[in-house]
């Protein structure tokens, strides 16, 4: 798959009077994981909102498939929307095949289809339960079972992992990835940093509506990269923090008392910070110039205030 | 169209499976036959034999007579048990006396002893007119009508005697006519009478009423439903809204008739067996009366059932709009009751209508969209509408429908996706306007 999936083209979004997306563009390539990345409140559901016709644009235009209406399209897309829903009273398999049929596919085929997924989450014993039996993650994965029984090109998930325990979220990450290595373009939404790190080829951070970083992942890092340091010391670590605290030599410290991660300052560098650090005698037991980590560039780009937030909300995948 | 088939069969099976529809479709035609067993029941118990003292003032021996009737009367057939036991006290010129000395034994119905009641007659019986009873069971209709009913001919009789006038006579000359009606459709005796024949119309119209009420309510709850947990979202992502708005609607009409067809057929039954049925549980035949289920032409069985379909796709369409509009139960009460109006209008309008079937007000009604599927089974039913006017009121309500469903379809659209606020008319206008 070449060329691009989604194309939104400096789409505005607001909701009485407030700006939620701000001329914001993206391009989704075929194939591979695209993050869309942003804390709270930044547009990311809005976005995946639009792209999935359910809100219009104020301005700007969107395409999918190179189709300006993906309802259309909806047997190649599959959607997991952020906040869940299932008819709480009908039965697991009876109802991801429902889903199933109403994106197209034979009865018969939902179901066997649905069997499967259910066996390969490690839910099947759940299969003729009702969804108001479920806990909330099984209600996920059944839900995630629901936007992929169709074998859709485009899967779009909206911020897939969140309430989900490191089990299930290792679960459901295999499934993405091996999706993407089926050829299959995944389009997801996080605030969990992490994660985006371990799994996207290509990230767009976006805050307060605007796109602040785009690219490849790799790209990402390289632009943001090669001033960063990670230092662990062994003793004196109030003499460590003093040369820390050089603005000279280092524009910011991530301090997190015997470890530190150190952006390094225009007029410093990583040789007379090693020096310094050998001088006050700190029993250096690492020292490595390191490419910076998505969490520090998602820092850096979208302001320390922005970020509390999901900061205290991340969870390990 | 297969997707709208997967829509229809999740509406109907989810529905079906339900403990609710299990339940009201068994409890209402219990219901209704307690409805029909029960006063029958309750009257035949209260009716029990009555020990009554006779208080016998008259100097002609018309007391006698009437203890001799009283004693005579019983209970349903003439194998049953007496309706009274009688104790006649002669008092020619005590009455008063005897009757307060037999006060303290009355009223008191389980003593064995005593009495339910003392009858009071005297020679002014004949000529005022008047007896008196005294007992506890004065407010009971029935047991103060038979009373009445057993001594009245006798007082008759000696009025008549005292005339010098034949009673035998008398009684033929004054027997009354009995108009038996006789329901005539294209020129055959269809074997109904007027009574069934109304009833048969008022059913008709209550069905359509109390479908739309039940089944368009539920339409209505289940989109807000879809909209509070979100699932639209998914929905709208798969289907087109003119898929989910139908599916739900035929869906939900499917659910609609099977329940209907289970309670006609039990009805039916019920009403064919209803001899067996009363006679099997205690009752006797006389004691309610009979109700003979009208039975259905098959042209007005046509005629009801395209009306029926076509009332609630187009009510359950403008239910559906008013779901859609709406966040919570709440607001889709309040928001319903324009809908509602025109289903009671409609329902009404069968009462007011059914007085004069081929008037000007019926045939005017007869064009109004909402209100043709109520008002045109009815007027069928009576007597039989010409070809072109039934024509006539298909298409006029065919296109009402479409009118209904494209406004319905253009408000549901963008009423599912938006949340918040309860839509106002002037949101409205702008989805019919935008959508």
């Amino acid at each position: 798959m070449n060329g691009s999936v989604v194309k939104v083209e400096r789409v505005t979004k607001g909701f009485s009077g407030h700006t939620a997306v701000d001329q914001l563009s993206l391009d989704v390539p075929g194939g591979g994981i695209f993050g869309l990345l942003g804390p709270n409140g930044a547009g990311k559901s809005t976005t995946i909102r639009m792209i999935m016709n359910i809100n219009t644009p104020d301005e700007g235009r969107i395409s999918v498939f190179g189709s300006d209406s993906s309802r259309e399209l909806s047997s190649r897309i599959g959607y997991l929307p952020e906040e869940r829903g299932l008819y709480k009273k009908m039965k697991i398999l009876d109802q991801l095949t429902f889903f199933g049929e109403a994106k197209g596919i034979a009865r018969k085929t939902a179901r066997t289809k649905a069997a499967e997924w259910l066996g390969r989450l490690g839910i099947s014993d759940w299969a003729l339960k009702k969804v108001e039996d479920l806990s909330k993650g099984m209600q996920q994965k059944v839900q995630f079972i629901g936007a992929l029984l169709h074998e859709p090109d485009l899967v779009i998930l909206d911020e897939p992992f969140s309430g989900l325990d490191p089990v299930n979220s290792q679960v459901m990450k295999d499934v993405v990835v091996d999706l993407a290595r089926q050829g299959k373009t995944v389009l997801f939404s996080t605030h969990i940093m992490e994660q985006a790190e371990k799994m996207c080829d290509r990230i767009v951070i976006i805050s307060r509506g605007k796109k602040v970083v785009d690219g490849s992942l790799a790209e990402v890092k390289r632009e943001f990269g090669g001033r960063h340091v990670a230092l662990t010391f062994t003793r004196h670590a109030e003499r460590a923090a003093r040369v820390l605290a050089d603005r000279s030599l280092c524009a910011k410290v991530d301090d997190y008392g015997a470890t530190a991660e150190v952006e390094l300052a225009e007029t410093g560098d990583a040789d007379r910070l090693l020096r310094t650090l050998v001088q006050e005698d700190v029993g250096l037991a690492r020292f490595e110039v390191v490419e910076a980590s998505l969490q520090s560039i998602f820092i850096a780009k979208v302001g320390v205030d922005a970020a509390t937030a999901p900061a205290k909300e991340t969870v390990h995948a | 169209m297969r997707k709208i088939w997967a829509v229809i069969r999740r509406e109907f099976v989810e529905r079906v499976r339900t403990r609710a529809f299990l339940l009201s479709t068994i409890l209402f035609p219990l219901f209704m036959a307690a409805m029909v067993i029960l006063p029958g029941f309750l009257m035949s118990r209260s009716t029990g034999t009555q020990r009554l003292a006779f208080v016998d003032a008259t100097s002609d021996g018309m007391g006698q007579r009437m203890v001799d009737a009283l004693q005579a009367a019983r209970i349903g057939g003439s194998a049953a048990p007496p309706r009274y036991v009688v104790t006649r006290i002669a008092a020619l010129d005590r009455a008063t006396e005897v009757r307060d000395s037999l006060l303290p034994m009355t009223g008191r119905s389980r003593k064995l002893d005593g009495f339910e009641g003392i009858l009071v007659v005297s020679d002014s019986t004949v000529t005022k007119g008047k007896a008196e009873y005294f007992g506890a069971n004065v407010a009971s209709f029935n047991d103060m009508r038979e009373l009445e009913q057993t001594i009245r001919p006798i007082v008759i009789a000696r009025r008549l005697e005292g005339m010098g006038v034949d009673l035998a006579q008398v009684m033929k000359s004054v027997q009354g006519i009995d108009l038996v009606t006789n329901k005539v459709a294209d020129g055959k005796l269809t074997g109904e009478s007027g009574a069934a024949t109304f009833a048969l119309a008022y059913a008709m119209g209550f069905i359509l009423y109390f479908s739309l009420l039940i089944f368009g309510t539920q339409v209505m709850n289940s989109i807000v439903e879809e909209k509070n947990n979100r699932i639209v979202e998914i929905l709208v992502s798969s289907l087109t809204p003119f898929q989910m708005m139908l599916g739900k609607v035929v869906g939900v009409g499917l659910v609609a008739l099977l329940q209907i067809g289970i309670w006609a057929g039990a009805a039916t039954f019920f009403s064919a067996n209803q001899q067996k049925i009363l006679g099997g549980l205690g009752v006797a035949a006389s004691g309610p009366m009979p109700f003979t289920f009208p039975s259905m032409s098959p042209s007005l069985l046509i005629v009801f059932l395209i009306f029926f379909a076509l009332g609630f796709l187009l009510f359950a369409a403008a239910y559906a709009a008013v779901g859609a509009m709406s966040n919570t139960t709440q607001d889709a009460g309040q928001l319903q009751m324009p809908v509602m109006m025109f289903v009671l209008v409609g329902f009404f309008s069968v009462f007011a209508l059914i007085r004069d079937p081929n008037g000007t007000a019926a045939h005017v009604l007869s064009f109004v969209p909402m209100l043709t599927p109520f008002v045109i089974p009815m007027r069928y039913s009576i007597s039989p509408l010409p070809p072109l006017e039934l024509l006539t009121a298909i298409a006029v309500t065919v296109i009402g429908l479409l009118a209904i469903v494209w406004v319905a379809a253009r408000i549901y659209r963008v009423g599912i996706l938006s949340y918040g606020k309860k839509a106002s008319v002037r949101d409205m206008m702008r989805w019919i306007r935008t959508a």
